[in-house]
């Protein structure tokens, strides 16, 4: 028992119930008002334009910078995406709220 | 008087001329000495406190931003505390919520100038020192970083190894797991700086 306590799995995010569903400007627009608190650390769901492509990484909207785990599915600038990924804050450098382990919901 | 008129506007053509000349001086010296940008949303930092004997106390956040400007050697990067990722879950929980606090404090922030900093020179593999602050666990150090930096094709790397102690940054380890955790912590870290 106390085995499994030590050796817990991480979370699954993938196969986690997102907690929200929020568009990407607006994702960051609470964290620019100081509102982003509650949400970090939190499986949320963000739904944007595809603004920019990068290794294993999509921004949307040029607010919200998701991470994935895996090599990304086949995307272009311009699709409409809905993804899911983990909150973990906002980025004052680029100006941009960050997921990691993002996966794509549509 | 017509004498004194056509020297009056010799003179007025003259300073138009010196104006236009200054003014394609100053673009030049703009666009030469301009703040060119390189950075990064994808840098990567690890760190270990490791004890011999005991679990290995390691983790790495490869989504770590970074900027560089070239005119004046300024570099800022920073690490969101919940994109570090432990081996063992607990491990990462416990990092969170007992030690770096993370959602009280959720970043770490570092802010410098590269001493003696000079872009058009950079080639191979020089080192350099950056006199910068350090924002952790909602704490300011002022530090001395020993970093590498390179050109590599288009892209500007910058490589640190140094030591941070978590008692500096007000980062209280309870003594119960201090002895598996070390009082030194080793950190090491790569950005791969794109043009902007």
């Amino acid at each position: 028992m106390v085995y499994n306590y030590m050796y817990q799995d991480h979370r699954d995010i993938q196969s986690e119930t997102s907690q929200l569903e929020i568009t990407a400007p607006y994702l960051l627009e609470r964290f620019k008002t100081d509102d982003g608190a509650s949400l970090l650390n939190k499986t949320i769901t963000v739904t944007g334009t595809i603004t920019a492509i990068e290794e294993g990484a999509v921004t949307l909207n040029e607010s919200v910078y998701a991470s994935f785990p895996e090599e990304i599915p086949e995307l272009r600038a311009n699709n409409k995406v809905a993804i899911k990924g983990r909150c973990i804050g906002y980025d004052e450098l680029f100006e941009i709220v960050k997921l990691d382990q993002c996966s794509m919901i549509k | 008087m017509d004498c004194w008129k056509t020297r009056f506007y010799k003179i007025i053509l003259h300073m138009k001329t010196i104006i236009v000349l200054l003014i394609f001086c100053f673009a030049f010296v703009v666009t030469a000495f301009g703040q060119e940008k390189f950075a990064t949303k994808t840098g990567e930092i690890n760190f270990e406190a490791s004890v011999p004997s005991f679990e290995e106390v390691k983790a790495e956040n490869n989504n770590v931003s970074a900027v560089l400007e070239t005119g004046t050697g300024n570099f800022a990067a920073l690490a969101l505390m919940k994109g570090f990722r432990f081996k063992v879950a607990l491990m990462e929980e416990h990092f969170n919520e007992n030690y770096i606090e993370s959602s009280k404090y959720p970043k770490a922030t570092f802010k410098g100038k590269i001493q003696d900093f000079d872009y058009s020179e950079l080639s191979g593999e020089k080192e350099y020192v950056i006199n910068g602050t350090f924002n952790l666990h909602g704490t300011d150090k002022t530090m001395e970083v020993p970093a590498v930096i390179s050109k590599k094709g288009e892209d500007v790397w910058v490589t640190a190894q140094f030591v941070l102690k978590p008692e500096e940054f007000n980062i209280k380890i309870p003594s119960i797991v201090s002895k598996k955790i070390a009082d030194e912590v080793n950190v090491s870290t790569v950005f791969i700086l794109q043009k902007q």
